[in-house]
């Protein structure tokens, strides 16, 4: 938490020398501290395709750059970045016009019990890959936010630009049918997994 | 059947998630990509400055009012024109405080 506090008054501080004495250095600092994140954000929300989640990453950061007085501290540096990748793959998806991303593959996930113990986190990981295919897009958004990303429920809302309420709802149903869809995976099996 | 608590599918989601992007050459890229920042052109309020204080100039400058009120601040007689001429000063300073406390706010 204190450290939370710590990096976010050095964003700030950066930030307020990007905007008083116009120091690209400063901005290239902040951009390296969180590029990482914001481009595994962007990954996961184009379903792996890492050109174009770079593509989109460069836009983010050139708006950040133009937009950057904009920012009022209100929310942490990085959550502000957080949103405005999310605006720029909406409109990439606007524009694309793409398919829904819920997934049509209607294979349960696989029974644990035969596999031998060193194929299970494995297979686990991939059981859960395919689950998170089975919800709805905002469900997978809001635990990519919210689990994922290590943001506050409250935070999403701001990302998402989504009411704090339909968060909460899309996170809870997100989570029973991840439950429901990996029901088959035996404790033992998960606490490996998780350990 | 496991009955997955909240803390354990949390965990295995983190688990899932590939965390921080390598730079590789991503940063030195975007920032070449990056155009030069536009200084926000100072000229429409130094103008606007001007502009009022040679209408407040022309507007008074003929009128003995303020040259009254002056007269009488500085003689210790406290007349109406001397009052109007406080309240008017009182009354821009604190317009002026209020905005560069609010221009502070935004920065």
């Amino acid at each position: 938490m204190a450290d939370a506090a710590a990096e976010a008054r050095v964003d700030q501080a950066l930030v307020a020398r990007v905007l008083l004495a116009e120091d690209r250095r400063a901005f290239e600092q902040l951009m390296r501290r969180h590029h990482g994140m914001v481009r595994a954000q962007l990954r996961r929300l184009v379903n792996g395709d890492h050109g174009r989640a770079d593509d989109l990453a460069q836009e983010t950061f050139l708006l950040a750059w133009r937009k950057l007085h904009q920012f009022r501290g209100d929310a942490r540096f990085s959550t502000w970045l957080y949103r405005i990748a999310y605006t720029c793959f909406l409109q990439a998806q606007r524009k694309k016009a793409a398919p829904s991303r819920s997934s049509t593959d209607s294979d349960a996930p696989n029974d644990s019990a035969s596999r031998a113990p060193e194929t299970d986190i494995l297979a686990l990981r991939l059981d859960i890959e395919r689950a998170m295919q089975r919800l709805t897009q905002a469900e997978q958004i809001v635990l990519l936010h919210c689990v994922q990303l290590g943001l506050s429920q409250s935070d999403t809302a701001y990302v998402l630009s989504m009411p704090l309420g339909t968060v909460k709802s899309h996170a809870a149903r997100g989570k029973e049918k991840l439950r429901a869809l990996l029901a088959d995976w035996r404790d033992t099996s998960l606490e490996e997994a998780t350990s | 059947m496991s009955d997955l608590n909240d803390d354990a599918l949390d965990q295995l989601l983190r688990d899932q998630f590939e965390g921080p992007v390598p730079d590789d050459g991503f940063c030195d890229r975007a920032l070449l990509a990056l155009p030069a920042r536009r200084r926000s052109a100072t000229w429409p309020l130094t103008f606007g400055i001007a502009l009022g204080g040679l209408l407040c100039w022309l507007t008074l400058h003929a009128t003995p009012l303020v040259r009254a009120a002056w007269h009488d601040w500085f003689s210790g007689h406290p007349t109406a024109p001397a009052i109007i001429l406080l309240a008017a000063m009182t009354g821009l300073s604190l317009l002026a405080l209020a905005w560069s406390m609010a221009e502070a706010y935004d920065r």
